[in-house]
């Protein structure tokens, strides 16, 4: 039986994939199946027991959580699955190569729906297993569990249908020229509302009282409770409430919507889809600098400077790459959020220990953000750097001194507003300042050194540029130089109090000779998270050195 | 130009380069020597080994035995004084789509610490407008076509004036123009003093320019020396480069392929 141009272009998409995967070698497959097992006990079995406990325990708010989850999940794909709908539908030399051979379009269409969706189908594993939880938690009727499933599956595919249909739509009436800034701008701006709107329903949710008051976040829900997202939502605790006419209601007007939305995507895909390859295959022409500005800048005499040349370049492409821009956006909205969530002190922690951790955490996340794929974004420019009379110690210090700066101004800025807020005296700005370069230095180092083992250069998205060796190391780096600094501060203060024998600290007394035994901890951890980061960085110069390979186009 | 290292007559030296994957030589024990000046060919089949040579040769690639001595340094024990010497173009260059191709230039100006002034933009200028690339100023190097990378990626060489040069097929993608353009120009190189190894597949490019040629046949150098030398080797007097290739990396002849080929499926 001969197989439809749809089957053809995914069986050989599963092929490249499949040795993609093999080509890691036996270690690093081992390594993902541990990272993907601890993922699914974690953050799976976390969801399917929170979703089990809503189930049992709140009957009430069954139909608000489910049909929220379903929304959420939506808001998350659309957010974060757009740049993989982009780069499905619109990049890729070999999508010219379709559109050459005798295929039709509804093909291409079809096969690509399918593999955008793999991204979103990783996301929508959460909700799933969330879903089975309320199920079990509820102890719904068979049919149920399956139904889950299919609907899911169907909300993926609607999510990923409607991100082709909103590229779609801005290629067809923006132009050109601006159609990568304004996708880039809708994914961005889209992210933020929700995200934002997200996060203060959920502040004012769970405030500190004796319990959390969901009547913020079920009233949220109740507003957005018609939209098509929270569908199969209702579907699945009507099934669960046993009206079985409503779930059937529901599920019929979640498939309808779901044929219409594929329908509408495929026919405005088949309009855009040479446009879109055009507009996103490869970077765009620019104009914004006259030859005379370029050349008076070059004529200015002075030394040269490899690091220099780094700086600039990387600030340029960085800024002219609208496709790694518009994945970066959303990921800078997170820590924007978390800042608001932990300006709320809790009850059990003082103001300066949250702040302690605010710097921390936005430290952190600007780091892995920024930092780690510093190395692998050089792309095929990296053989450049190696063919340079230059040593690969030179490229990491100088990755980390331009990522640095973005990452100590931002903390600093969030650190000192929160600080503010929080009427933090003189003493406590300056134990924050110090923290605040401390943790930037190490975090930046460490995500550099992570992008640094193991780089892979011929990634097109940032967030696929460290492989999983540099990932866990990332990870491992990340969190004992962070424990082991924001450690050493709470021994230097503990030990502070100890000493002035103020205040007792639970069972330990508040001696000077335990004042000083906390300060000798403290100076140990401290070193402990400095020789973290050496260790790193050694590792990563000697990988960097030892690197050698051909980097393909992308 | 960068200065020599020594006064050595020999500005590339392969020693007995070895390239292994596994159980695979991609390159099985290359040796051979460019002397100071002189265009020397490389000549291979796809898959002979040339582009693995030529990258063990900068740096990209270590070998897995043997030694590679850019003007009298060694590329893997003094990297950083041989990388200063020399100058790679990649069949596909390293380029980074971002940048201008004024951008482009610069950072590599930069990376190799040319002093920043009137000199270094005139010679700019100069290597954009020999390229033809002036006019593209606002251009990103991604919008731009394979032969105009190609271009930009010679201009990054010689703007910093390389001793040696080792360039994998820099006439691949050029119009005719272009390619004579930069045979004429490498002419020219080598008699200022530049040496150039030239990695090519067009065999009466090669003739044209090169000296001598050294051909590699699966990983192994069959053959190097002056086009004269070769014909000696072979036993053929009359035989132009092309049937010399032919003859030293014997497969299969071409008519009886294509008979082959054209033959009714049983």
């Amino acid at each position: 039986m001969s197989q439809s141009s749809a089957q053809v272009i995914l069986r050989a998409e599963l092929l490249a994939w499949r040795h993609r995967l093999l080509g890691r070698g036996p270690g690093r497959l081992a390594l993902l199946g541990v990272f993907m097992l601890l993922a699914a006990v974690f953050i799976g079995g976390g969801a399917f027991t929170v979703g089990a406990a809503a189930g049992r325990f709140l009957p009430v708010t069954r139909d608000t959580i489910l049909a929220g989850g379903f929304t959420s999940l939506s808001v998350l794909m659309l957010v974060i699955g757009f740049p993989t709908v982009i780069a499905t539908f619109f990049v890729g030399r070999e999508l010219l190569q379709l559109v050459l051979a005798p295929v039709r379009p509804v093909d291409i269409f079809a096969a690509r729906l399918l593999i955008a969706m793999s991204a979103n189908l990783l996301i929508s594993s959460i909700l799933l297993m969330a879903a089975l939880g309320v199920g079990v938690g509820s102890g719904a009727p068979l049919v149920y569990f399956p139904l889950a499933v299919v609907l899911i599956f169907v909300q993926v595919l609607v999510v990923t249908a409607l991100q082709a249909i909103l590229m779609s739509v801005v290629l067809r009436w923006v132009p050109a020229r601006v159609a990568r800034d304004v996708a880039a701008a809708v994914a961005g701006l889209s992210g933020a509302g929700f995200y934002l709107a997200w996060n203060i329903s959920l502040r004012q949710s769970f405030s500190p009282r004796d319990h959390p008051d969901l009547t913020n976040f079920t009233s949220l829900v109740n507003h957005i409770e018609w939209l098509p997202s929270a569908w199969p939502g209702h579907a699945l605790s009507a099934v669960i409430a046993g009206n079985t006419a409503e779930a059937l209601t529901w599920v019929t007007f979640s498939l309808v919507f779901g044929v219409i939305v594929l329908a509408m995507a495929e026919i405005l895909y088949r309009r855009t889809l040479l446009t879109g390859l055009g507009v996103f295959g490869g970077p765009q022409p620019i104009w914004r600098r006259s030859a005379a500005t370029q050349a008076i800048a070059v004529a200015r005499a002075g030394a040269a400077s490899p690091f220099r040349a780094i700086a600039l370049k990387d600030w340029l492409s960085y800024r002219r790459d609208i496709r790694r821009l518009s994945r970066m956006l959303p990921a800078f909205l997170f820590p924007i959020g978390y800042a608001f969530a932990f300006l709320r002190p809790s009850r059990s922690i003082t103001s300066f220990w949250t702040e302690v951790f605010l710097v921390g955490f936005i430290s952190m996340f600007m780091s892995t953000a920024l930092a780690t794929p510093s190395i692998p974004s050089e792309r095929r420019g990296f053989q450049l750097l190696r063919m340079a009379p230059m040593t690969m110690a030179q490229v990491i210090r100088a990755k980390i001194m331009l990522t640095l700066p973005p990452v100590l101004v931002l903390t600093f800025a969030f650190s000192m507003v929160v600080a503010t807020v929080s009427g933090s005296g003189l003493a406590q700005y300056a134990e924050l300042a110090v923290l605040v370069v401390w943790l930037g230095i190490g975090f930046v180092s460490v995500g550099v050194s992570a992008g640094a083992i193991d780089p892979r250069f011929d990634a097109s998205d940032d967030r696929r540029a460290v492989g999983i060796v540099g990932t866990l190391a990332g990870l491992a780096g990340t969190l004992g130089f962070g424990l082991l600094s924001v450690g050493s501060l709470a021994l230097l203060v503990f030990g502070y109090t100890a000493s002035q024998g103020v205040r007792q600290l639970g069972p330990i007394p508040a001696t000077p000779a335990v004042g000083a035994l906390m300060w000798a901890g403290a100076l140990v951890a401290l070193v402990g998270s400095a020789a973290i980061v050496i260790t790193l960085l050694w590792f990563a110069n000697s990988r960097l050195r030892s690197w050698e390979g051909a980097i393909a186009t992308v | 130009m960068t200065a020599p290292a020594s006064q050595s007559s020999i500005a590339v030296e392969a020693q007995g380069l070895v390239k292994s994957y596994g159980v695979v030589k991609a390159v099985d024990g290359v040796s051979f020597q460019v002397p100071r000046g002189e265009i020397m060919g490389f000549l291979g089949a796809n898959g002979a080994g040339k582009t693995t040579t030529l990258r063990m040769l900068c740096g990209l690639l270590t070998p897995t035995s043997g030694r590679a001595l850019i003007d009298g340094f060694d590329i893997h024990a003094q990297p950083l004084e041989a990388k200063a010497r020399l100058g790679y173009l990649d069949e596909e260059p390293f380029v980074h789509p971002h940048l201008t191709g004024r951008e482009f230039l610069n950072y590599i100006a930069d990376l190799y610490r040319m002093p920043r002034g009137p000199e270094r933009q005139q010679r700019m200028e100069r290597l954009l407008g020999l390229f033809e690339l002036a006019d593209r100023n606002g251009e990103l190097i991604g919008a731009y076509s394979h032969g105009m990378k190609q271009k930009i990626g010679l201009a990054s060489l010689l703007i910093r004036e390389p001793s040696v040069l080792l360039l994998d097929e820099p006439t691949n993608g050029l119009d005719p123009r272009s390619a004579r353009l930069v045979k004429d120009l490498l002419e020219e190189l080598a008699a200022l003093g530049t040496t150039v190894l030239l990695s090519t597949h067009i065999l009466e490019v090669a003739q044209a320019l090169c000296k001598r040629v050294a051909i590699i046949d699966r990983g192994r150098v069959v053959a190097t020396g002056t086009m004269e030398e070769l014909r000696a080797q072979a036993g053929a007097e009359q035989a132009s480069l092309e049937d010399l290739f032919l003859k030293l990396t014997a497969g299969p002849e071409s008519r009886e392929l294509i008979e082959r080929l054209l033959a009714p499926t049983p």
